[in-house]
């Protein structure tokens, strides 16, 4: 039996009521645009916009959560930031749930400039909207300082990043999960950062009345938006280049390709976000041109490197498959399909077609879903497990994971279709020459619904486990 | 409730009031801009048209597969019209892209012009023989159906025979409405990015401020050139401070490991 850092609990706790609620008003979107549900299509937008910024928001902390979790392990994050990063974020939610239920404030989680000054919601839930990211993005980024702080309380900056085994060194030893990790929060200050240059700007337009340049305004959005749900993807591989070797019996170690290929990551990662600008003809070609090149050769680095190695833990293992091990390996595998829709929708010819298309959402919800949250999960029940030490049911276990799958993708296939035959995102209701979209939605409500009663089963799974570990919390 | 966090909320309420009064001004600036904005994805009738050579056909038929863009006028008007004509006749000249990628016709809303009276206007503005450029007479009703369709209004003046009318401007794809101009010629700029917009570029059609303090890119509507500008530095900032976070970060940190 292993003890669980309570910290790492209450995050679980908060993900837990958090996801569910947010799957919920995914279902009602859909529904709606499937044209059931014609008395509530007014809240879709307000809705929209909570669905969107709370899964990316919920998921990275989860994320950052987990990864603070593995560097115990190794280093000694401040209990006082993590207690601080919690108070922050609930403060933060609530600011959210604040300014859309109650001032429907609904310019979408992109929130672009300026359309949260041009809607027809009141002014002070634009600025409680603002005030909400201000608190989760300061929060967030102590947050992040904090844990580069334990890992250089560890480690030199060379060390951290792996440079002595490109000299042919392995001592210190580096696991890979820390290196990803360090990465992932050098980049996590840049995202952040750009987030807080974004707000500045945008709270100086609203005391002195002068306006920003939208195309400035739209780059630093997507730096911080895009470029923090990478990084939330990149923690959630690092959960398993940690936990994965358990399962497989083999261990998972730093080498030179490792090294490289996230240290290349973390050049990457800053600038691939040009890719959500390819429809703006004044963004410079040169800059779209890079946008293409880097969400390419993002995929080579960490995903290639990354799905190779965990084929070959995994190949003639002895394996221990568990609800962990398996959502952990989907998780990988949910990662390389959602980055393959990615990268076509990053090149630009075929962009120009799917842009505003239900293909954007198909990709992002891929690797967010199947993806993210699946690598998450696996995590917070291998933890569970850990610290409770129950005895697993695996043919129930096994029916879970089979529901969560085919859940998601069933959803995700209506979102890969509905993109393909054209019909356009951020409709809440299709005229009558998008009538097929109607129909795709409602099917993709269905999935949505079996993947939410598969995670309903994950979480009596879990919770019970969650329950005995808090019992024995450190 | 203990009184630090008391005062924390009021001072964030305050701060909330505070911004939040000015928050309303850029949008009430915007009242011409939402007026164009409500005619965007209106369904245009595919009415039939009679043009200056005297042959007819249909306002889809005439658009073809490209986008049309389309200026109301009449020939005996003695105020805006010759100038809105004259206008998007620079405008197309200076972006270019005519007959590519779009096509004009200018449509006349006075049942009493004829088809000379088309000629006569196309010679006027300097267009007559443009492959590109089509006049066209419609009858009554169908200039009405049009008309309704895209809110534009016209009153004829018994004393002077002039009608009283707006300056309109539309851009029609696939017999929609994908871009809207409404107000006397001289605001060129925003004529310039409609064109670019036909030629297939994006340009967000809710009005964008002009005089920024920090700009990111400057873009030329008159030659579609485009230039870096200071406000870019603030997309290297963020890179530069993570590298300056962890450089001074693991410095510091260094420091205590050698201490110890």
């Amino acid at each position: 039996m292993r003890a669980v850092k309570s910290q790492t609990l209450y995050w679980m706790a908060i993900t837990f009521v958090l996801f569910p609620v947010l799957i919920l008003l995914g279902i009602y979107m859909r529904s709606v645009q499937a044209g059931a549900l014609p008395a509530l299509e007014g809240w879709f937008y307000p809705m929209m916009t909570l669905h969107g910024v709370g899964m990316v928001g919920v998921w990275y902390v989860a994320a950052v959560a987990c990864a603070a979790n593995v560097l115990a392990k190794y280093a000694a994050p401040s209990p006082a930031i993590g207690r601080l990063a919690i108070a922050g974020t609930v403060v933060g939610v609530l600011l959210l749930l604040a300014c859309v239920f109650l001032g429907r404030f609904a310019a979408g989680w992109y929130f672009l400039y300026p359309l949260p000054f041009k809607g027809e919601w009141p002014a002070w839930s634009a600025v409680v909207f603002l005030v909400s990211l201000t608190v989760l993005g300061a929060t967030w980024l102590v947050w992040s300082l904090d844990l580069l702080r334990a890992i250089a309380a560890r480690y030199s900056l060379g060390q951290a990043l792996g440079w002595h085994y490109l000299a042919g060194r392995s001592d210190p030893v580096l696991p890979p999960a820390v290196l990803i990790i360090t990465v992932s929060l050098i980049a996590s200050v840049a995202a952040l950062v750009a987030g807080v240059i974004m707000l500045v700007l945008f709270y100086l337009e609203l005391a002195t009345g002068a306006p920003n340049d939208a195309l400035l305004m739209k780059n630093l959005i997507f730096f911080f938006g895009h470029t923090l749900v990478n990084l939330a993807l990149y923690l959630g591989v690092a959960l398993a280049y940690e936990v994965l070797p358990e399962y497989a019996g083999r261990p998972w170690k730093t080498n030179k390709v490792v090294v490289i290929s996230w240290n290349a990551v973390l050049a990457i990662v800053l600038v691939a976000y040009f890719h959500h600008l390819y429809m703006d003809v004044v963004q410079p070609g040169v800059l779209l041109y890079i946008g293409q090149v880097a969400s390419y050769a993002s995929a080579i680095p960490a995903a290639v490197v990354t799905i190779f190695g965990a084929l070959l833990l995994v190949y003639r293992a002895r394996m221990r498959w568990n609800l962990a091990s398996i959502l952990f390996f989907l998780g990988l595998a949910g990662w390389a399909i959602g980055g393959v829709g990615a990268v076509i929708d990053s090149t630009i010819s075929a962009n120009v077609r799917l842009h505003n298309t239900l293909w954007v959402p198909a990709h992002f919800h891929t690797y967010m879903v199947a993806g993210l949250v699946f690598l998450v999960v696996a995590y917070f029940y291998h933890v569970c497990q850990e610290a409770a030490a129950a005895p697993e049911r695996t043919g129930y276990q096994k029916l879970l994971a089979t529901l969560m799958v085919l859940g998601a993708y069933g959803f995700f296939l209506m979102f890969y279709l509905s993109g393909a035959y054209s019909v356009p995102r951020r409709f809440a209701a299709y005229p009558a020459e998008l009538a097929h979209g109607a129909i795709y939605s409602g099917i993709a409500a269905a999935f949505a619904a079996l993947f939410l009663l598969g995670f309903v089963l994950y979480l009596v799974e879990t919770g019970k486990r969650w329950r005995r570990a808090l019992a024995h919390a450190s | 409730m203990r009184p630090e966090p008391r005062r924390a909320l009021v001072a964030l309420a305050m701060l909330t009031l505070a911004l939040a009064a000015p928050c309303a001004v850029p949008a009430a600036a915007d009242g011409v801009s939402r007026a164009e904005s409500r005619l965007v994805d209106r369904a245009v009738p595919d009415i039939p048209l009679r043009l200056a050579d005297g042959r007819t056909t249909r306002l889809a038929a005439l658009a073809g597969d490209r986008p049309l863009l389309v200026a109301f006028f009449y020939r005996r008007c003695a105020g805006v019209c010759t100038p809105l004509l004259e206008w998007v006749r620079d405008a197309v000249r200076e972006v270019g892209g005519l007959g590519a990628d779009y096509r004009v016709l200018a449509l006349s809303f006075d049942d009493a012009d004829t088809v000379a009276d088309l000629r006569a206007q196309a010679r006027a503005i300097g267009v007559l023989g443009s492959p590109h450029w089509s006049f066209a007479i419609a009858e009554r009703d169908a200039v009405a159906q049009v008309a309704g369709a895209v809110d534009f209004w016209y009153r004829r003046d018994p004393a002077t025979g002039q009608y009283d009318h707006p300056a309109l401007v539309l851009a029609l794809d696939r017999g929609r409405v994908v871009r809207a101009m409404l107000g006397a010629p001289g605001g060129s700029d925003r004529f310039r990015e409609l064109v670019w917009e036909l030629r297939g570029a994006f340009i967000p059609f809710y009005r964008v401020p002009g005089q920024t303090p920090l700009a990111c890119i400057a873009f030329d509507p008159r030659t579609g050139a485009t230039r870096l500008d200071w406000g870019l530095a603030l997309l290297a900032l963020p890179a530069l401070a993570a590298v300056g976070a962890a450089l001074v970060t693991f410095a510091g940190a260094g420091r205590h490991r050698r201490a110890a």
